[in-house]
């Protein structure tokens, strides 16, 4: 399942605000008409390559033919408005209707053709409709185009009056109706069968996804915006000409959808604002211009193939950990005392293969248990555990890399759950745990299976809200009640209100507020998570579940009943070679954390495990 | 209609098609080597004829024309051979080669073409012709020069065909272009070997460039059109073998020969792309070949 | 035992930013041929194409007779995701330096130049020794090795049978004079009948003191033909055999995945 909040509840939202506020104050400031020209154009260009990205980005069609829905509304306003002699309004109308037309027949030869020769049919289209355009000059007016077309009015005032303000908002409008259609559509199941087809093409035939219906549909529906916008264009400037088939203009959309980014709405609407000042103040350069423009576009492809938009991405993600790890540093230096009080021990850095990270060890000589904390979570979601089994363990608990108190650490070599292991290895060598108990939630849950299955020493293994799984990715939409919650779990950059929802959600919306707890997913770094995620397909999977099956160790799931992501049936049907009471159980109402949602009975069950455990090691030392 | 205009208009398009020929073959080569569609040919052409302009300058007569020819082909070699490193190279790893290297060579196009008007200037030029004698054939008048322009077009094909068929570099090069790996674990330089490609093509494209330089007058936007048409001859011909875009280019120059008569100036182009997707649609492959790529 | 051919030491590596192998330990002596044995998916290719560098390898070394092949030092993390590396980074193996040594790579499956005939495909192999004597030796040697080759000697690639293109690809590796020839998969698809023939000749060229290594899925056509074995699981070597107690298919079953059941 997909997530996909709505608009207002993701991290674009006060920006987009922001820039609308700007964009409707901003000719009421800037009152000459040449600046308001300016951005008339920037919006005629965002709405061109936005729409461009539909088919080139989102759908993978090369469409070179794109500028000449452009054209088609351009002369398709000309022709109605004036040589028909339509009201205005509705020739502007006539446009999409064309260049939708168009579209459709356009796609019979796309429809069969792949990579370069999309590319060259579409070229050779543009240039036939060129063609036939400039040989009718009886209707078109030829290579000297249409002149005069009719202007738009409402109620009698003139749009262009007042310094063109008419067609300034006209244009934002155009622009934010675009937007708007791109960003639903792109949601849509449509948007999503368009995706599907340009990323896995037989996949997604095979799953049921018409490639022609598709293919069609996405060039009909990058049509309308263009079609429109070009009407726009006949009845703002009041001319036509064949200019607009030209390799220029082509190029300009172009370099503007690719210094923007492709499959990014927003993309090209920042570069369509910076490609039209460029050029706008390079006007007088004369070919430097083009040279420049040349260059540019040359210069983005050839370094940096993101664009603008994933330029931005990037320095957001900067910015992100770069914050997380001062909150994370800052948390070290003045909430030691806090933490302590919680967990009843101070923590401390420790340096392991895989960065420093932040241990918190009661000590003592009793057998140690590990803890091992989940995604986007810390340590201190243990507390009660510490609480219960001071007196009789040595408890150690450790904050991932990125997560908690212990420092951001390197994407690539850090953030896996293999890497987490090794970490749990180190440590345990380190602190000389011995042969400890190890429990893992969630994440962790992984983790310490990882850590079992490499053979390290281990007396007892505790999972909660972990589905072991064989086969990924496989397996995983077996093990896991399909939900939105999942995909949050992998997704780099949280909103705020992302960020409450995951928080609730792992530890269970009846359980108190839980402060460190709640702090730690604000505090978590994004690229663990998305790296975490990613890694996942290089994890030994078999190997973990042999390590069920062999019973080599003492193994206990103890869930949550009412946990909104395992599959309770799923966990049940495995094989388990040793598991503490003969089959997964469940703690009381409890969710995804009963060990915090129901702590009593939860440790009672633990407390039997590890008796369990501990008998079980007995057994094997005397066989 | 009179044997005399027939006459002439069948030399004019054999003309045209030795033209065509030559600057589809070396379109053709790089798409085979490399995969991707050089859409900075064309000004290939351009700058070729440029320079041999600027070079013929120098010297007067039949030794201008020549020294022109020869400087301009090793000039356009490098030009090419260098583009393959600045245009292709740095993303050949990237699954969208093919669309960024559309991108790419459209935009050395618009660089080069804009770099020809600010070095030339946008008046027409032509390269002097070395032959100026005319003869007379049953009726219709024909250039000499005309002649020995398709001569050197055929021998200048011939050559290339040879180069690629019997020498261990061209070999080398048609292997790199069915077996990027296997030509790298063999231990040849894919790279050099790909720059190379595109050097030769844009070293015909300046031979071509300089021919119609001498026939008509040059400006500094004059590479769309050879694109144009040689992208319809490729399209037309395939690329199966050597000589598929070769008989396209004759195809096309006599039907563009005949049509410019019949049709008009307009409706030529456009009976062209017509055709084209006509083709397109039809065998995606060409008229003479089987879909694969290869020299 | 004789001086180290080829040593791997830590090698770890993949497709950025999938790691494939990790942490890959092998050792091979002149006049020793070895086998790599495991699942289809788990990066035994990816192994051997990094160490015929046509990928770059992210940690570890490959020291080929003495002389290291990659760059020293792991490669440097990717920060940025958008950011074109391969502009500035330099790669840390080539496979043209590979070759000249004399670690030659025989693809799996390997299509070589399908328009091209045999005997153009068999003038521009020894490209890697060129230079080198014994070239028109190796000629000969192949002539005698795959005598079906003469037959088809004008025909084209594309038009010659799965076994033909194999006898092809492996005299391709030969005329490069290798040291060391690799061989991915040789019997990929072909029938009983051609294994086994293919199976004599790579005997032979084993037998005439070219080291080998050898990839296949047939356990019985491998440990026929190799002293030593690996074992390769999930991205790192699990196993090392010896000759002298070359297991039995079940026998290898269980090492790799468990007990039945």
């Amino acid at each position: 399942m997909k997530y996909a909040p709505p608009f207002q509840r993701t991290n674009g939202f006060w920006p987009i605000v922001a820039v609308m506020a700007v964009l409707a104050v901003v000719p009421l400031v800037f009152t000459e008409t040449y600046a308001r020209h300016a951005l008339i154009l920037v919006f005629i260009y965002a709405v061109l390559a936005s729409n461009w990205d539909l088919s080139l980005g989102y759908g993978g069609i090369v469409n070179f033919a794109h500028m000449t829905f452009f054209a088609i509304g351009l002369y398709g306003y000309g022709i109605t408005a004036k040589v028909l002699g339509l009201e205005p309004w509705l020739a502007l109308a006539s446009g999409p209707v064309l260049a939708v037309g168009f579209a459709a027949l356009l796609a019979i030869p796309i429809l069969r053709l792949e990579g370069i020769y999309v590319i060259l049919v579409t070229i050779a289209a543009a240039q036939l409709l060129l063609q036939i355009v400039v040989s009718q000059s009886d209707y078109t007016g030829g290579t000297s185009g249409m002149v005069l077309l009719p202007r738009l009015t409402i109620a009698g005032y003139k749009l262009s009056a007042d310094g063109r303000i008419g067609y300034y908002y006209l244009a934002l409008l155009l622009t934010v109706c675009s937007t708007v259609y791109l960003y639903k559509l792109e949601r849509s199941s449509l948007g999503r069968a368009i995706k599907a087809l340009r990323d896995n093409k037989y996949y997604a035939i095979s799953r049921g996804v018409s490639e022609g219906r598709i293919r069609l549909l996405t060039l009909c529906m990058s049509a309308v915006f263009p079609g429109l916008a070009g009407g726009f264009y006949g009845a703002y400037l009041r001319v036509a000409s064949p200019d607009v088939f030209g390799l220029g203009f082509l190029t300009i959309t172009l370099s503007i959808l690719l210094l923007g980014g492709v499959s990014t709405i927003w993309g090209s609407l920042i570069a369509a604002f910076v490609i039209t000042v460029v050029t706008e103040w390079l006007g007088d350069f004369g070919a430097w211009r083009n040279i420049i423009i040349a260059v540019l576009i040359v210069g983005v492809v050839v370094v940096y193939p993101g664009g603008l938009f994933a330029a931005l991405q990037e320095c957001w993600g900067l910015v992100n950990r770069f914050k997380t790890n001062a909150v994370a540093h800052w948390r070290r230096r003045f909430g030691a005392a806090d933490r302590k009080a919680v967990m009843g021990a101070t923590d401390r850095l420790i340096d392991t293969r895989h960065g420093r990270i932040s241990v918190c060890d009661t000590g003592g000589e009793g057998t140690a248990i590990v803890f091992v904390h989940g995604n986007s979570s810390c340590k201190e979601v243990f507390r009660h555990q510490f609480d219960a089994y001071r007196e009789h363990y040595r408890l150690v608990a450790f904050d991932l890399p990125g997560h908690g108190v212990s420092p951001n650490a390197d994407p690539d070599a850090d953030y896996s759950v293999e890497a987490f292991a090794e970490i749990l290895r180190d440590l345990v060598d380190q602190l000389g745990l011995g042969r400890p108990a190890v429990f893992g939630w969630s994440l962790g849950g992984y983790v310490a299976l990882e850590y079992a299955a490499q053979g390290h020493p281990i007396a007892g293994l505790a999972i909660s809200g972990t589905s072991p799984i064989t086969k990924f990715p496989d397996d995983m939409p077996r093990g896991y009640i399909p939900s939105p919650h999942m995909e949050l779990a992998g997704k780099r950059f949280h909103s705020p209100y992302e960020k409450r929802n995951y928080a609730t959600h792992t530890i269970g919306p009846d359980t108190p507020y839980e402060p460190l707890v709640w702090q730690a997913v604000w505090r978590t770094d994004g690229l663990a998570r998305e790296q975490v995620f990613a890694t996942l397909k290089t994890i030994n999977w078999p190997r973990q579940m042999q390590l069920l099956r062999d019973g080599r160790v003492p193994f206990a799931m103890i869930n949550g009943p009412s946990d909104p992501f395992i599959n309770h049936a799923y966990c049940r049907t495995l094989t388990y070679g040793n598991i503490f009471g003969g089959a997964p159980r469940n703690v009381g109402t409890a969710g995804h954390a009963p060990f915090l949602e129901a702590p009593a009975a939860f440790n009672a069950l633990f407390d039997r495990f590890l008796c369990f455990a501990t008998d079980a090691k007995a057994d094997r030392s005397a066989g | 209609m009179a044997l005399d205009t027939l006459l002439f208009i069948l030399t004019s398009g054999i003309l045209l098609g030795g033209l065509y020929a030559l600057m589809a073959t070396g379109l053709a080569v790089v798409w085979t080597t490399l995969g991707v569609f050089n859409f900075a040919h064309g000004t290939f052409v351009a700058l070729g004829a440029y320079i041999a302009w600027e070079v013929s300058q120098q010297a007067s007569g039949g030794l201008g024309f020549m020294l022109g020819a020869a400087v301009a082909m090793v000039v356009m070699f490098c030009v090419g051979f260098a583009s393959h490193y600045v245009l292709i190279k740095p993303f050949e790893r990237n699954a969208n080669l093919v669309l960024l290297a559309v991108i790419t060579t459209l935009a050395a196009a618009s660089l080069l073409e804009n770099g020809i008007l600010l070095t030339w200037g946008p008046r027409d030029k032509q390269i002097a012709p070395p032959i100026g004698s005319k003869f007379e054939l049953f009726g219709a008048t024909i250039g000499v020069h005309d002649f020995v322009v398709l001569g050197i077009a055929l021998v200048a094909l011939l050559a290339l065909a040879l180069f690629l068929r019997r020498t261990s570099y061209g070999r080398a090069m048609r292997a790199v272009a069915q077996n990027r790996e296997a030509a790298e674990l063999m231990g040849f330089n894919v790279s050099r070997l790909f720059a190379a490609a595109i050097g030769l093509s844009a070293a015909t494209a300046a031979l071509a460039g300089i021919f119609i330089g001498s026939l008509r007058f040059m400006n500094p936007a004059f590479g769309a059109d050879p694109l144009m048409k040689s992208l319809v001859v490729v399209i037309l011909g395939g690329v199966a073998r050597f000589t598929s875009p070769i008989y396209a280019a004759f195809i096309v120059g006599i039907a563009e020969s005949f049509s410019s008569y019949f049709l008009g100036l307009y409706w030529t182009p456009a009976v062209l792309f017509g055709l084209m997707i006509v083709v397109l649609l039809i065998r995606p492959e060409g008229l003479f070949g089987r879909r694969v790529k290869t020299l | 035992m004789t001086a180290p051919l080829l040593e791997l030491r830590g090698l770890s590596g993949g497709y950025p930013p999938v790691s494939v192998f990790r942490g890959i330990d092998l050792t091979i002596y002149e006049n020793e041929s070895v086998g790599l044995f495991g699942p289809n998916g788990h990066g035994k290719t990816t192994l051997l194409k990094t160490i015929a560098g046509v990928i770059d390898p992210w940690e570890g070394d490959i020291v080929f007779a003495g002389n290291r092949l990659n760059a020293a030092g792991r490669m440097a993390a990717r920060t940025s995701r958008h950011l074109n590396y391969d502009l500035f980074r330099k790669r840390r193996i080539k496979a043209a330096t590979v070759v000249e040594q004399g670690l030659i790579y025989v693809m799996q499956g390997n299509l070589l130049f399908p328009e091209l005939t045999v005997e153009e495909v068999l003038d521009i192999a020894p490209r890697a020794a060129r230079g080198r004597s014994g070239i028109k030796d190796m000629h000969r040697r192949v002539d005698m090795l795959f005598p079906r080759l003469r037959e088809r000697w004008h025909s084209k690639i594309r038009y010659l049978s799965g076994g033909e293109r194999q006898m092809l690809s492996i005299a391709v590796g030969l005329l490069a004079l290798p040291r060391l020839l690799v061989l991915d998969e040789p019997t990929l698809g072909l029938s009983p009948k051609l294994r086994i023939e293919l199976g004599e000749a790579i005997g032979k060229i084993r037998d005439s003191e070219v080291p080998l290594i050898i990839v296949d899925q047939n356990l019985e056509f491998l440990t026929s033909l190799v002293d030593r074995m690996y074992l390769f699981d999930h991205g790192s070597i699990t196993r090392e055999i010896a000759g002298d107690a070359m297991p039995s298919h079940d026998e290898v079953m269980a090492m790799m995945f468990g007990k039945a059941g």
